[in-house]
């Protein structure tokens, strides 16, 4: 029996290939671990090596060709397509490389964007919002639209969006790839402050090596598989 | 809250929306003026029908065929007491024997119509015949149409042979002056046709007081060897043409109705290969997939009503003042159309409201079909901007 009381996903031999063309490609390969909740932690390899495909697999966007991924005890595998949306809605927070952010909305919009959608009315949510948007530093742009801003700005507008509705679980893909080395510093400062005042597990993928000055733990995939797992890399900090 | 997010999305693109808009309206102005348009061609052609030749139906002598012209001499008959009594605005003596003219000494077969001068139920450019009395000179005066002068080349004062027959079978030939080219706005009595004073016809086929028919504007009940045809009998050729016509109309409205959904569904198509990324988003979200068609056919639905909102603002201006300056159809004097002036559109509001509302419907489900590709679309290729390609 596996101890679920502190561990929050658990993939079991995870497998997932892609057809290309005629050709199968096999993005990761029998892939087992466990994240546990509150973690900080990475996954880290060269373009390829199945760090975004194990994030989209993890958070439900994607399904894995053989093995299971349980969210608590929950197997993602037998949930259907509105279970799933319903899962990355009430317990995943994305963060992408790209910002991904809804270019007609206000940076106050982007971030109430994921409590309407849990059915929350704005009036009533309006200050969680502020509060979130003032934690990311970003008070005087509230009402500015995503193309009005840097792009260090939009991934803070993304961090707040993910983290407004208390999510478990934020999935960052690339969260730095786009920023210089000052914004990355600043945004990975700020998601590990986040991830110890809300208590949401925080797993990245990257290959930038600023990250594992910061992360916890770090998972190290090679043509889509595991080949180190380190905890404990930052102690507390 | 799917309404809130949809007009949020579709007033916030800005000119994007607008242009989309504009398309559809300009779409629906066209649809409902060409429909229009047809509809007053088609009034105007029964219309000038009834005034210029059938009128309120024919009182004819029986066996009279105006496409028998051989048989033509074989049926006339005296104008009957109880239609002499209508008053001249209620009826139309009409003699029609066969004749040949002889422009550049050459034979043109004409159809010789003489109308009684007193007569005010048809519409006739003849006011010419009228300075004339009674009595046959030695030119007799005609009036030809614009068409037939042309294909004839005859113009005013021209003096032209003219032969035909009389009563008992003796062929007489005289010279007729063309005392006027009329403006026929009806070319089935323009083409091939010399118009006489009644009286000077019934005199030079020695017919006197006999007719072919009498137009009458209302049927007055059966009389004694005549036969009564009613504007329909009289019309049913124009009448089978207008009803092919409305079956092309019909055609021509599917296309434009195409048209139409065509420019809804390839602007939605385009909406979500450019916003893939952003559905790509919202189902990371956690939107579902069914919510996120919903919105999007809001969207189409947002701009089907604003397409309607902007055909009205710059439709209906358009409309009036198209009505104030009409459509020269001149040139189809050469076609079978018992037209040759200026067209009106003829607005009908029934016509104009089903296809509004049948537009509105087609433009949603031309809205929704191609959203229904997102239900389909794999959110990580759609966050990538790589789900339709």
């Amino acid at each position: 029996m596996m101890n679920m009381n502190k561990i929050l996903i658990k993939l079991n031999q995870v497998s997932k290939v892609f057809k290309v063309g005629e050709e199968n490609f096999t993005a990761l390969h029998d892939v087992s671990l466990e994240i546990d909740s509150g973690a900080f932690m990475s996954f880290v390899g060269p373009s390829g090596s199945g760090k975004t495909t194990l994030l989209n697999l993890i958070g439900g966007l994607d399904v894995p060709t053989t093995g299971n991924i349980y969210f608590k005890e929950e197997g993602l595998s037998s949930m259907s397509r509105e279970q799933m949306a319903r899962y990355r809605r009430e317990n995943i927070g994305f963060i992408f490389q790209t910002y991904n952010l809804l270019p007609v909305y206000s940076v106050f919009e982007n971030v109430l964007f994921p409590l309407l959608l849990n059915g929350e009315k704005e009036k009533d949510v309006r200050d969680r919002v502020m509060d979130i948007v003032t934690k990311v530093g970003l008070e005087s742009q509230v009402k500015k639209r995503p193309s009005q801003l840097s792009g260090g700005q939009c991934q803070r507008v993304a961090i707040a969006r993910a983290l407004v509705k208390d999510p478990l679980l934020i999935l960052a893909d690339e969260p730095t790839a786009n920023l210089d080395s000052k914004n990355s510093l600043q945004i990975l400062e700020l998601m590990r402050e986040l991830n110890q005042q809300y208590q949401a597990a925080v797993v990245f993928s990257t290959h930038d090596e600023k990250v594992t000055r910061y992360v916890r733990r770090e998972v190290k995939l090679e043509d889509g598989k595991v080949i180190s797992d380190n905890n404990n890399l930052n102690g507390d900090s | 809250m799917n309404w809130d997010i949809a007009s949020k999305n579709f007033y916030r693109q800005g000119m994007r929306a607008f242009l989309n808009v504009l398309v559809t309206a300009l779409s629906i102005i066209s649809l409902i003026f060409m429909l229009s348009l047809l509809n007053g061609f088609q009034a105007q052609a029964t219309r000038n029908l009834v005034t210029t030749d059938v009128g309120g139906g024919h009182y004819r002598a029986p066996g009279f065929d105006i496409l028998s012209p051989t048989e033509w001499e074989d049926h006339t008959l005296r104008t009957p007491e109880s239609l002499l009594k209508l008053p001249d605005g209620d009826k139309a003596e009409v003699l029609v024997q066969q004749g040949q003219l002889y422009p550049n000494r050459r034979l043109y077969p004409v159809q010789i119509r003489g109308v009684s001068m007193d007569q005010s139920l048809l519409t006739l450019p003849l006011d010419n015949l009228k300075n004339f009395n009674a009595q046959v000179g030695d030119a007799i005066p005609a009036v030809v149409g614009v068409k037939m002068a042309r294909k004839a080349h005859l113009k005013k004062d021209d003096l032209i042979t003219l032969k035909w027959r009389d009563k008992s079978g003796a062929v007489d030939a005289r010279d007729i002056q063309i005392v006027d080219v009329g403006d026929m706005i009806n070319p089935r009595i323009d083409d091939g046709v010399v118009w006489l004073r009644l009286d000077h016809l019934q005199s030079m086929t020695d017919r006197q007081g006999e007719v072919s028919w009498v137009a009458v504007r209302d049927y007055t009940g059966p009389v004694a060897g005549f036969e009564f045809l009613s504007i329909e009998s009289l019309m049913a050729d124009l009448l089978a043409l207008l009803r092919q016509d409305r079956v092309n109309s019909k055609i021509l409205w599917s296309i434009l109705m195409i048209l139409v959904c065509t420019s809804v569904f390839n602007t939605q198509i385009l909406n979500i290969f450019k916003r893939q990324k952003e559905i790509g988003t919202l189902m990371a979200l956690g939107m579902d997939s069914k919510r996120i068609v919903r919105i999007f056919t809001l969207e189409g639905a947002l701009a089907a009503i604003w397409a309607l909102v902007v055909a009205g603002l710059l439709g209906i201006p358009f409309f009036i003042w198209f009505q104030s300056i009409g459509f020269d159809v001149s040139h189809l004097s050469e076609a079978s159309f018992p037209i040759r002036e200026t067209i009106y559109p003829d607005y009908q509001p029934k016509e104009i409201f089903y296809s509004l509302v049948i537009v509105f419907i087609l433009i949603i489900v031309a809205a929704w079909l191609p959203v229904k590709k997102i239900t389909r679309l794999d959110p990580t290729l759609a966050l990538r901007g790589r789900a339709i390609t």
